[in-house]
């Protein structure tokens, strides 16, 4: 009897040690890098579809309307008042509507790409603005306060941070082969996968820090830099044949301008290819009468 | 013995445990969630400014409904507490409940059920991959959804959805519109994702997203009352419109903010950023146009074989022999109304006698049409009245005096032919009411009520397939259609908020209820009032096509069946006003 329970014992030990020569060979083990770790594939040219606050997005709202915003604090209401578009681009601050606390509701369009195996890099073409979402950040960010901040970035979703599997290499998808009966990614060429079967489900979260006061509006709804901003950046699920969307949630959470956290949520149709990338300088049209 | 038996599985099992990927819990959604309005705010909460079409993907004839639509309308007692469906709903102020319900034996999520505070609407999410009941079924405010984790994203898709409007201002949606969802957490905040598609009056897929905060305290404010009432005298047969052009309203949005009409207007284009290029510059945007082909609805109505649907109590519907079939089973034996086209007969007896082996005792022809009546011979002869001859059919007179012309055999023809308004009798422990009406679609038209079951048998006075047919050879007419109508709203009695209640077979088409009903007699009051006011105007037939009266509801019940009922009310109302 006693040989059978020392047996079993050694068998146990022998199969935990087989397990982890297994994980070990799928990667379970080492840490693999934020780009080979992506549940989602967030790259490619997407094009901002204005269906909400049109009016607000599309037009430059008069002085003083700030529909859907939390109520101001008695600051924020001081320099939501004082905003003057003359005198902004007299001073060469035409960018404040374009930061990152407002870019994301500017009509126009991103190019999403890996700067390198640690970096996402977010080019704007309104504005022509870039943000860098590093998943390695220093401890603490340094350097001159700019439009568009430091954004750290790390992915969230099933899976994500318990050595799960990475996901499969990810190129653009506007530069995925055409490849007729082939394996396509569901964009160019090749039969489109199920439902689900493009991502994960997880979203990248992104807070960014050591930013320049701006605008949430155009028409000079202020952030200050002390604010908090949070977001999270989705790749929807979406059928075969049908449009690819991006979504991205935003918080801003400014105790200084604001009485409540500022939520938004930004909509994005994935595009070809990068044929109706258009940059234009910081520009904010003038109000109606 | 045993612990041989151990020792072998054991490491078995633990290995193949430990390989196999691992089980991440879903997040849950279950909570109670407040709406965050930092978007739209002023269209979402206290109501949208009249003429703001912004940000939608319409076609023209959602503009042309639009531009038409007068807010009175929600005076008529049917409108009256009509809530939000689904794609409309989520843009409004709302509170709402998620909980789920699972498999006893498994733990396995069955479906997510949804409770919405505004207008107490109920949402069942399957997630236990049930298909998508069939088109022939009731449409309610919510749909029908079914529901998939991908990741941590739930993604919920939704059809049966009945029409209504993606904004108060009059844009409209309509019955044949799909929802997708997407609900995603982050913490206490849910962002909700609705990409709608609608062939009838959108042009792209119309995407909008909403944040919801969990409420760890709850709120009081879950119920939503609502009683029908007369608040202001008025013909509650008129249904309130502005004709084309004439609106008071459709301004109020673009003068309010200084935008150009036409970029309030724009449709898709104006949701993309070169739109604001264009704007900034004073340009335009295109006119809308829908290039597309209109939605194609089922007219093959002949199918290889009959389905069955109860529909509620005693009444059961079966479809696919060409005009709807009711059935209305009992202790006493069974009434069918319509019996579809000969070339179905034996499926047609068949699903009769699936549902009931008694006697069929009673047939109702609601109009003479060969769809309708293409088996009279056959059921009857199938059938058994208490003398033992065969099954009795009863028509309004004109029927048998129509088939009587055209020659149909003495065995096909109703005997039992009734000239009054209406008739009624007892039969399987109900009422059975017959309401005859002429200058309908014939002139011969009879609804049919089962008040027991609560359920109409509209005949082809009440289609969900096309525009009305006046056949103006058998003396049908316009006043008929609304007449009869208007007889049948004021039978049918909704459950509370507007759904269910009466049901009501259609001659053609989907189940449907009072909703559906007035939908219906609106659109034809809406375009026969345009059509008039263009023969007072003195425009020609051909004028009158040019300028598309039925413009806003050709996508839905078809262009060619819009030009061929278009013509027959101008004709109709040409000869009105000659006879002035």
């Amino acid at each position: 009897m006693s040989g059978k329970i020392t047996n079993f014992v050694a068998g146990i030990v022998a199969l935990f040690a087989t397990v982890s020569v297994l994980q070990a060979q799928q990667g379970r083990g080492a840490a693999p890098t934020p780009r080979a770790a992506a549940p989602v594939d967030l790259t490619g040219y997407w094009v901002s579809v204005v269906s909400e606050d049109w009016r607000l997005r599309i037009a430059t709202p008069r002085k003083g309307d700030f529909e859907s915003l939390p109520a101001f604090t008695a600051d924020g209401r001081r320099v939501a008042d004082s905003w003057d578009l003359e005198k902004d681009n007299a001073a060469g601050v035409q960018c404040k509507a374009f930061g990152v606390g407002g870019i994301v509701r500017q009509p126009g369009r991103l190019h999403i790409t890996w700067q390198d195996d640690s970096t996402v890099k977010v080019d704007f073409d309104a504005g022509t603005q870039t943000r860098l979402l590093h998943f390695s950040p220093p401890a603490q960010p340094a350097g001159e306060k700019t439009w568009q901040g430091y954004s750290t970035a790390q992915w969230e979703g099933p899976g994500v941070g318990r050595g799960a599997a990475p996901a499969r290499g990810q190129p653009a998808n506007n530069a995925a082969p055409i490849s007729p009966g082939g394996a396509g990614r569901g964009q160019r060429g090749g039969p489109a996968p199920s439902l689900g079967s493009l991502n994960q489900g997880g979203s990248l979260k992104v807070v960014t820090t050591n930013f320049r006061e701006g605008y949430l509006r155009k028409n000079g709804a202020p952030y200050s830099e002390s604010a908090s901003i949070t977001e999270y950046i989705h790749r929807l699920p979406s059928d075969p044949g049908s449009d690819t969307w991006l979504l991205v949630v935003t918080v801003v959470d400014d105790p200084k301008y604001l009485t409540q956290p500022f939520y938004t949520s930004t909509q994005f149709k994935l595009e070809a290819d990068g044929s109706k990338w258009a940059p234009t300088p910081c520009r904010t049209a003038a109000p109606p009468k | 013995m045993k612990l041989k038996l151990i020792v072998r599985i054991f490491p078995v099992a633990l290995f193949i445990s430990l390989l196999s990927t691992p089980a991440f819990a879903q997040l849950s959604i279950v909570g109670e969630w407040a709406g965050r309005y930092h978007e739209d705010n002023t269209d979402r909460v206290p109501g949208d400014v009249q003429g703001d079409f912004t940000g939608v993907p319409i076609n023209e004839a959602a503009r042309r409904y639009a531009e038409s639509y007068d807010v009175r309308r929600v005076n008529l007692l049917e409108h009256q507490c009509e809530p939000y469906n689904l794609p409309h709903i989520y843009r409004g102020p709302l509170q709402f409940r998620i909980w789920e319900e699972k498999d006893p034996a498994t733990q396995e999520i069955i479906a997510y059920k949804i409770y919405i505070g505004t207008y107490q609407q109920y949402r069942t999410i399957w997630m236990d991959g049930r298909p998508h009941p069939p088109e022939y079924v009731p449409h309610t405010f919510m749909g029908f959804s079914t529901g998939q984790w991908n990741g941590d994203i739930l993604t919920v898709k939704t059809t049966h959805i009945k029409k209504e409007f993606y904004r108060r201002s009059g844009i409209p949606s309509s019955d044949m519109t799909t929802v997708v969802e997407h609900y995603i957490r982050h913490g206490n905040l849910l962002s909700h994702v609705m990409i709608i598609t609608d062939p009838v009056y959108l042009t792209e897929p119309y995407v909008n997203s909403e944040e919801f905060a969990l409420m760890e305290r709850g709120n009081q404010n879950w119920l939503y009352n609502c009683e029908y009432v007369v608040e202001v005298p008025m013909d509650m047969t008129k249904v309130p419109h502005y004709l084309p052009g004439k609106s008071p309203v459709l301004e109020d949005f673009s003068k309010k903010f200084g935008l150009p009409l036409a970029a309030v207007w724009g449709g898709a284009e104006a949701t993309y950023p070169e739109f604001m290029t264009k704007f900034n510059a004073g340009t335009p945007p295109a006119p809308l146009r829908d290039t597309r082909p209109p939605p194609r609805t089922d007219t093959n109505e002949v199918h290889g074989e009959i389905e069955t649907f109860h529909v509620q109590g005693n009444v059961y519907m079966l479809v696919g022999a060409g005009a709807n079939i009711a059935v209305q089973i009992g202790d006493e034996g069974v009434l069918v109304v319509d019996n579809g086209v000969a070339s179905m007969r034996d499926k047609v007896l068949a699903a009769i006698r699936k549902l009931s082996t008694k006697p069929i005792r009673w047939m109702v022809n609601t109009n003479g049409d060969l769809d309708h009546t293409g088996n009279n011979e056959a059921v009857s002869q199938a059938g058994q009245t208490v003398n033992g001859n065969p099954a009795d059919i009863i028509a309004a007179e004109d029927v048998l005096a129509r088939m009587t012309a055209t020659n149909r055999s003495i065995s096909e023809r109703p005997l039992k032919t009734f000239f009054e308004e209406s008739r009624d009798f007892s039969f399987n422990d109900e009422a059975v009411f017959l309401y005859h009406y002429p200058s309908a679609h014939t002139n011969g038209e009879s609804f049919v009520y089962f008040r027991g079951s609560d359920v109409l048998v509209a005949g082809d006075t009440f289609l969900t397939t096309t525009y009305p047919v006046i056949e103006t050879r058998f003396y049908g007419g316009l006043d008929g259609f609304i007449a009869g109508l208007n007889k049948m709203l004021s039978i049918a009695v909704p459950k509370y908020l507007q759904e269910g209640g009466t049901y009501i077979i259609p001659g053609h088409g989907r189940v449907s209820d009072e909703a559906d009903l007035v939908e219906y007699r609106d659109m034809i009051v809406i375009i026969r009032d345009r059509i008039q006011d263009m023969v007072k105007r003195g425009l020609t037939l051909e004028q009158v096509k040019a300028a598309r009266p039925s413009l806003d509801y050709d996508g839905r019940y078809g262009v060619e069946s819009g030009a061929r009922f278009v013509e027959a009310v101008y004709k109709i109302l040409l000869e009105k006003n000659n006879k002035k």
